[in-house]
């Protein structure tokens, strides 16, 4: 069971290790991603929502129904931690008690 | 050998990073040590998604720093050279508040089984089902 474990993961490193060969130089200016969407990003989010982070900015106005639906996540967490871990009242059936 | 791990060894320590979390996942069987996996492997995530935002010469923080009341309304030319890039941070907050939910309820999941079963070993559990036929 571990030696099947130690194989499956040793063979999911080795294909990490196979694409690092590919990935850009450390703080690399001219990499994809620096070069792609992001300069658009921060040269237009101060003069369109007026939000010196651009980090907020993105979070609260580009993308702010994507942090709608995050609430939404945390919340159904919440109200499931609430209804696994809360007291069963007398005469309630359930699990764990 | 040495120079090639080391000119991209950020890549290399996440990918140590996450076979640790992987292996923790898959082979471990307390079901407490695959949650600390599935954290590890997270935090290896994480990790390599905000180094892609690194810039190197100059790049500060993504936070526009001049007077940004009188700057609205008029043209200001930002040149992106100067800042991170702020999409991985905004990424990662996101895959940060969704792996403390997930956590979370993991280990309320986790509370009841072991209120059922008094144990979070994963064969004793099995062998448990198999004796109860449950």
């Amino acid at each position: 069971m571990k030696v099947v474990a130690l194989i499956t993961v040793l063979m999911t490193g080795a294909l990490l290790v196979y694409g690092i060969e590919e990935m850009p130089e450390w703080g690399d200016p001219n990499s994809p991603a620096s070069t792609h969407v992001s300069p658009k990003y921060i040269q237009e989010a101060l003069g369109k929502t007026a939000t010196p982070n651009m980090v907020t900015a993105v979070l609260a106005d580009y993308r702010s129904y994507d942090t709608m639906g995050e609430t939404v996540v945390v919340f159904t967490a919440a109200i499931g931690c609430v209804l696994m871990l809360r007291k069963k009242r007398k005469g309630e059936k359930g699990e764990g008690d | 050998m040495l120079e090639y791990v080391l000119s991209k060894y950020n890549f290399w320590t996440y990918a140590i990073l996450l076979i640790i979390g992987l292996y923790a996942m898959v082979g471990k069987k307390n079901l407490v040590k695959k949650l600390i996996g599935m954290n590890i492997f997270q935090s290896a995530v994480i990790l390599f998604y905000i180094s892609i935002g690194v810039k190197k010469g100059g790049a500060t923080v993504p936070i526009f720093l001049g007077d940004a009341h009188a700057a609205h309304g008029h043209e200001i030319i930002i040149d992106a050279a100067h800042y991170f890039i702020p999409l991985p941070h905004v990424l990662m907050l996101t895959a940060i508040v969704v792996s403390v939910a997930t956590t979370g309820v993991a280990l309320a999941v986790l509370i009841l089984i072991y209120k059922r079963y008094k144990t979070l070993e994963m064969d004793e559990i099995m062998k448990i089902r198999q004796d109860t036929g449950a």
